[in-house]
């Protein structure tokens, strides 16, 4: 077997000497793996939903022309990378031959059933044939195989729950992980996106650390998801708005918050121009986290400098220690979320 | 007089909801609300996309370049180039102060620089008195509004008016970088040798203090020769800051496989985003100052390689800034000669 490094760099095609994330093109031949590599019997793609998003309004929501993009990325990149939007998604499928280099040094065996946690954006995929898109859900079942590299995350699904549930919470493990460590007792936080999956899970989150001294406010945009969300009640307040207007956004949230705005606020939208309303929303000594991939780097830091705030901004990483153990702990904690995700998304 | 909003919205006039930058049209109507002020506008200092888009666009011919700068004001009550987006910023004088606005120390007749975008901020030009090639400089009769919310600073007596500009213009850089560094931490910065990078490189000496180490990462030769000579870094690394694995096994050697605590990204070319993530070190930050950076390959770079660290989106202002960065010209002779010698 021929040796491989750590972070994926002998799969890059082209250009040379950039890591995989970046790479435009990269070599997915898995006849043969490389030493330190994981092969993958791949069953489903769970991709970005900013990316599914894209993909199906290219397609004009038809199924066959979503299939056609879907194959034509993969076919040029050699990794399934919205070339538009840049994000990738996550993978489930079966352990089927692990490098000699890993062996004794993994806990994984052939045969185990896994997630892949790092982005579809960098992981070597072969598609031989989509099987089916389960467009509600940005789920798409294939026949094919990918390569996990040595420094790439998983998490081994877990037997006390069905493996579409425990994926549809494992691709946003990030958000609420992250909640957890930025959300203090007493404080006040503003969900934008609440209603939506990472939403959901960070407003339970969210409450759970503030505290009953903290203030949860949820910002869903259709009557369906925010009606879902106060039946939930996880959040203090509930309500409906277009996060891409900042000032309606502005006043009702100083209306809500005698006037104080936010310690924390967690930009979960899948949409463009969120930017200003996170920032508006939040105190001058506040953080706002956009977790959300459809931000612009320079709106936000650009809209923070224009209205003189000196609100922290941080880039959503996805990965943070425990996140995949936090997340699935989060559906065995809360029957209500649970049975929300498990009609929703499984 | 009548109430104004903190942002300015109040002299939005299309598209209706939206805040003043990504306004088309705002009210040029030089009478002031009560929580604004009125300056008399002495010089615009147009961004340097912009100059160079209107220099081209009327083939370097001065009459037609002032017709552009009118035209575009005329139309948008703002000079945002409608091509790049980007404004700039100005120096005047107080012409008058509304009764709300926050800051009572500021007095009529105080000559400042206006640290916010000319993109948001209500214009009108009466006339246009010279255009300066070499600094992207246009001298003005005219008017301007500052919002509550609009950020400034006060030109100081003891520097020169040019050098202080320069300075201002990458407050935000140093200021974040002193809250960021502490005592013994190891610190690198990604293009150090520019203007932002220097004053950063500066704070993190003082900061980080004799058991610390400050890594400067500099692409051109003579600017990094400058850094060594100047003693504002431990260690000087020549190099692409796009080659990732390269940086990443210098950065290693010098520090002994542990990385960094902290990294701060002063460059303007893209995708270095994965060279800053892979030098720092877990629960480590990174701080992105450089406006080519990707929010994607940031966010889904440490994801792809496993890394649990602070990235940060780079915030131009940072209460205290630019008193900061202004005392760092104050502080050292060095920089103030550097600076003197560069730029002005």
């Amino acid at each position: 077997m021929k040796k491989g490094n750590k972070y994926g760099t002998h799969r890059v095609i082209e250009p040379k000497g950039v890591l995989p994330q970046p790479a435009n093109k990269l070599d997915n031949n898995m006849d043969e793996i490389y030493d330190n590599e994981i092969l993958i019997d791949v069953k489903t793609l769970n991709i970005d939903s900013a990316s599914f998003t894209q993909i199906e309004e290219q397609a004009g929501g038809d199924e066959k022309k979503i299939a056609e993009i879907m194959l034509d990325i993969v076919a040029r990149q050699g990794k399934h990378r919205n070339p538009v939007t840049g994000s990738g998604g996550m993978l489930l499928g079966v352990v089927e031959k692990i490098g000699d280099a890993l062996v004794g040094k993994t806990d994984l065996k052939v045969g185990d059933k896994i997630a892949t946690l790092v982005s579809l954006s960098l992981t070597p995929l072969r598609i031989d044939r989509i099987k089916e898109i389960r467009k509600e859900i940005d789920q798409v079942d294939i026949d094919g195989k990918a390569i996990l590299f040595e420094s790439g995350i998983y998490a081994k699904i877990p037997a006390d729950m069905p493996e579409t549930l425990a994926l549809s919470a494992l691709d946003v493990a990030g958000a609420p992980a992250q909640t957890a460590k930025l959300v203090k007792p007493g404080d006040t936080v503003l969900i934008i996106g609440a209603g939506g999956k990472s939403g959901m899970l960070c407003c339970y989150e969210a409450k759970k650390r503030a505290g009953v001294t903290g203030k949860v406010i949820g910002l869903c945009h259709s009557e369906k998801s925010t009606k879902r969300l106060q039946d939930l009640g996880f959040c203090d307040y509930v309500f409906s708005a277009d996060a891409t207007q900042p000032v309606p956004v502005l006043e009702k949230i100083e209306e809500l918050t005698n006037g104080e705005m936010c310690d924390v606020t967690i930009n979960n939208v899948n949409i463009t121009d969120t930017e200003m309303t996170s920032i508006l929303c939040t105190k001058d000594t506040g953080v706002v986290y956009f977790f959300s991939m459809a931000t612009s780097f320079t709106k936000a830091a650009l809209g923070a400098e224009g209205v003189g705030s000196d609100v922290t901004m941080i880039v959503g990483n996805g990965y943070t220690r425990g996140h995949a153990e936090i997340t699935l702990e989060l559906l065995r904690e809360s029957e209500k979320l649970r049975k929300v995700f498990t009609e929703l998304y499984a | 007089m009548e109430k104004g909003c903190k942002f300015g919205t109040h002299r939005v006039i299309e598209p209706k909801g939206t805040l003043p930058q990504p306004a088309l049209k705002v009210d040029n109507t030089m009478s002031i609300y009560d929580n604004e002020l009125l300056i008399d506008v002495t010089t615009l200092n147009i961004d340097s996309a912009s100059f160079t888009q209107i220099k081209k666009a009327c083939k370097g011919d001065i009459e037609q370049m002032e017709e552009m700068i009118l035209s575009i004001v005329d139309e948008r009550g703002k000079m945002q180039n409608p091509v790049t987006g980007s404004g700039g910023m100005l120096i005047g004088t107080v012409r008058e102060i509304g009764p709300n606005f926050p800051d009572k120390s500021l007095k009529i007749g105080d000559k400042i620089a206006t640290l916010v975008s000319l993109s948001l901020t209500p214009l009108k030009i009466g006339r246009i008195k010279n255009i300066n090639f070499d600094n992207d400089q246009v001298d003005v009769e005219a008017q301007a509004i500052l919002f509550e919310s609009g950020i400034y600073a006060v030109l100081p007596n003891d520097i020169p008016e040019k050098l202080a500009l320069a300075v201002l213009d990458v407050a935000g850089a140093p200021a974040q970088t002193e809250r960021l560094v502490k005592k013994g931490d190891t610190v690198c910065i990604i293009g150090g040798g520019g203007k932002s990078g220097v004053l950063c490189s500066y704070q993190a000496m003082k900061n980080a203090g004799p058991e610390g180490k400050v890594i400067v990462v500099e692409y051109s030769k003579e600017n990094a020769q400058r850094i060594s000579d100047l003693n504002l870094a431990t260690h000087v690394i020549v190099a692409d800051a796009t080659n990732v694995m390269e940086v990443y096994h210098k950065v290693m050697e010098i520090t002994n496989n542990e990385g960094c605590d902290v990294t701060i990204n002063n460059v303007n070319v893209p995708s270095t985003e994965m060279t800053s993530i892979l030098i720092t070190k877990d629960d480590g930050l990174v701080y992105f100052f450089s406006m080519a950076t990707s929010f994607s390959k940031a966010a889904l770079g440490a994801e792809g390689v496993g890394k649990d660290i602070n990235l940060i989106v780079g915030n131009g202002y940072a209460k205290g800034h630019a008193e900061l960065s202004l005392n760092i010209i104050r502080e050292s002779d060095t920089i103030k000669e550097l600076f003197s010698k560069l730029y002005v």
